[in-house]
């Protein structure tokens, strides 16, 4: 008979996980049932909310109806109309997060890489200075962002009174600059673009992109870069064969992780985005706290923006897993 | 002619200087040792062989090409680092061939190279093992035929011995000089383990704060030490502050006679030192100065004995083979401790500040 099926060791086993129980005192199951609370029911009670009624010219009541995700994939008149306004949210949500945590991360990694080079002081002096930034609001970084690239008083006025734009025209780029959509007849224009929505998005998390980098970045071992050398490898084959492969995972958390953080963005893009390509963020603000008041519709985007975080970040987990494996 | 030779070589840290004005030569197929303890400036000296820290002044030399300014990857000396530097995200075939790979040798060549080698190292079958699933003793092995891919034409060693445990290191010594024979490659060994150096090098290097103390073969350097510093670092010795005195040289109320400070005048104060297997004990048919010893300490370690003993002159430890005419001593026991003519090593008043 195998061990596991023995019935006296089977016997034993249910009072010793009983007892365990048992064992948590009072204030223990007090302190759990705190944690479960505070981090499930906000989750619970937009999912609940979500399934509510839209009661015209009021508010909206408890309900089970799955007409507010029937909105969010093929429009509200469907079958009649069907329209993907919302999957387009959800589309420009990804789309900015993806490139605005890419270039975040690749900006943050040489940046990262020479400040694990320096002396431990300048190491200490650096990162202190990246952290104190990161005090800042994304309100502030937006209105500073926002008073740079401003028609009248920022960039584009730089552009235009230092000749620059005049240069442009002259060889032919401000064409290419107008399809791009960050120029008007006159001069260079940064908002509202994608560009625009991108770079503030980036520098916002690019702090973080240098504090998720910096541990695995301090820790790998210098002397392989130097056995890499002793064998012949320039600074580029350095990089190539023997940095970006030790550190290709935590790079690619770094990158999943803002990505991530970023679909949420809603300050910087509903300054810098233009009106047609918003995110569900903004959507999602606009449904509860806008003129909609429709806070069962906001709380359906939210679950579908927060189930689209859970895929990428499970895929992200598996991913990484394999990899590592 | 492929000989190394570095002239006048110093480095400094800020205001700390890590070596001092090193003149060194490394014949072709030899292996040398740098020897000497923690912070002696040996690790910095090899890497600014390998090309990994610029001298401060002085040059290199590879034959008659003054390498001084050459960038390590240029170099390409075979070098194997104390933590063996292991490429972790790369199979052991993988970083066997790493060197061929990104100098665009041909993948069939890369692969029977490695092959060759993994053979060489005694790790057929492990090729395509990462290197985390690899003991101590099969990571240097890895390590050691990485470095020899490229065949260089110097091959450096830092500490390569001292991630491994102690019956493994001695059998790595051995391995590793037969392996440095068959090759006839010239080798530089960074160690600070005395025993390590004898065994492997043909030429042992000592250093001490950044200087070179003594540069000879193994036995010269254990025989004939040049200072107090490398009769004390390499090997155990009893030592004694004495004055000359008529050639003969005076140690608390005793004369010790001997054949070794010819050189000095009369009134030097002097540092002797007496290996622990030079003095007689027991025996008065040796000619040599005689003390009156008392036994304190019977330290039996197998092969020998180490007898403590109270003497005229001091504490003094003797080393007593097994084999000998045997005797048996006891603590408390009086005996007679004879130091021969010509088993005292003679220094002028070291440094204050030596080790």
């Amino acid at each position: 008979m195998s061990a596991v099926s023995d019935p006296e060791i089977l016997a034993n086993s249910a009072p010793t996980a009983r007892s365990r129980l048992a064992d948590l005192s009072l204030s223990q199951l007090v302190i759990w049932g705190l944690i479960l609370f505070l981090c499930l029911s906000p989750f619970a009670l937009i999912i609940a909310v979500s399934f509510g009624e839209k009661i015209e010219g009021a508010s909206w009541e408890w309900g089970f109806s799955l007409v507010n995700y029937q909105r969010v994939f093929v429009g509200a008149n469907w079958p009649e109309e069907v329209t993907f306004l919302y999957l387009q949210n959800l589309y420009y949500s990804l789309y900015y997060a993806v490139f605005a945590a890419v270039i975040a991360v690749l900006l943050a990694f040489p940046f990262t890489y020479l400040m694990t080079g320096l002396s431990r002081r300048a190491q200490s002096a650096w990162l202190v200075f990246i952290l104190s930034s990161l005090s800042l609001s994304e309100v502030f970084i937006v209105m500073g962002w926002d008073v740079l690239l401003s028609n009248r008083s920022g960039l584009p006025m730089v552009f235009k009174e230092t000749g620059l734009t005049a240069w442009l025209k002259e060889v032919g780029w401000f064409d290419t600059l107008r399809e791009w959509g960050l120029a008007n007849p006159r001069n260079v224009k940064f908002k509202t673009s994608v560009f625009a929505t991108v770079l503030t998005m980036s520098y916002l998390v690019w702090p973080y992109a240098v504090i998720l980098l910096y541990p695995p970045l301090s820790r790998m071992d210098r002397s392989m870069i130097e056995a890499a050398q002793t064998m012949g490898a320039g600074p580029w084959t350095v990089m190539r064969t023997v940095i970006l492969p030790s550190v290709r995972l935590p790079l690619f958390g770094a990158t999943l992780l803002l990505f991530v953080f970023l679909l949420g963005v809603y300050v910087a893009v509903s300054v810098f985005a233009e009106p047609a390509k918003q995110t569900m963020a903004v959507s999602v603000y606009s449904a509860v706290r806008g003129a909609t008041l429709n806070a069962p519709f906001g709380a359906a985007q939210a679950v579908i923006l927060l189930i689209t975080a859970s895929v990428f970040l499970v895929l992200g987990q598996w991913m990484s897993r394999r990899a590592s494996a | 002619m492929n000989g190394l030779s570095l002239k006048g070589i110093y480095k400094d840290f800020g205001s700390a200087r890590a070596v001092e004005n090193v003149h060194l030569d490394f014949a072709e197929g030899e292996l040398t040792a740098l020897l000497g303890p923690s912070g002696c400036g040996k690790t910095t000296l090899l890497r600014m062989i390998a090309g990994l820290e610029t001298p401060t002044g002085g040059s290199l030399h590879l034959g008659s090409r003054d390498i001084t300014a050459l960038a390590a990857h240029k170099r390409r000396f075979g070098m194997v680092f104390q933590n063996f530097a292991l490429f972790p995200h790369l199979s052991v075939r993988e970083n066997v061939v790493y060197s061929l790979v990104i100098s665009g040798t041909s993948k069939s060549d890369a692969i029977a190279t490695g092959e060759r080698l993994l053979d060489l190292v005694q790790l057929q079958g492990y090729g395509d093992r990462r290197v985390g699933q690899l003991s101590g003793g099969q990571r240097q092995r890895v390590a050691i035929a990485r470095a020899l891919a490229q065949e260089p034409e110097v091959f450096l060693l830092d500490e390569p011995m001292s991630a491994l445990d102690a019956k493994l290191r001695e059998d790595m010594q051995v391995e590793l000089r037969l392996l440095q024979q068959r090759l006839g490659i010239t080798t530089i060994v960074v160690t600070h383990d005395q025993r390590e150096a004898m065994t492997m090098a043909d030429k042992i290097v000592v250093m001490s704060r950044g200087k070179v103390e003594q540069v000879g073969a193994p036995q010269d350097i254990y025989h004939r030490p040049e200072n107090a510093f490398v009769a004390d670092f390499i090997g155990k010795a009893n030592f004694y502050d004495g004055v000359v005195e008529n050639g003969k040289l005076r140690v608390m109320d005793t004369l010790l006679e001997t054949n070794s400070p010819a050189s000095f005048i009369n009134g030097s104060d002097v540092r002797i030192a007496c290996r622990p297997e030079v003095p007689s004990l027991g025996r008065k048919d040796i000619a040599g100065s005689q003390l009156n010893a008392t036994v304190t300490f019977v330290r039996d370690v197998g092969p020998a004995r180490d007898i403590h003993l109270k003497t005229d002159i001091g504490p003094m430890v003797v080393e007593y083979a097994r084999g000998e005419e045997q005797q048996d001593f006891q603590v408390g026991q009086d005996t007679i401790v004879t130091l021969p003519l010509d088993g005292l090593h003679v220094f002028p008043e070291p440094r204050q500040d030596a080790v």
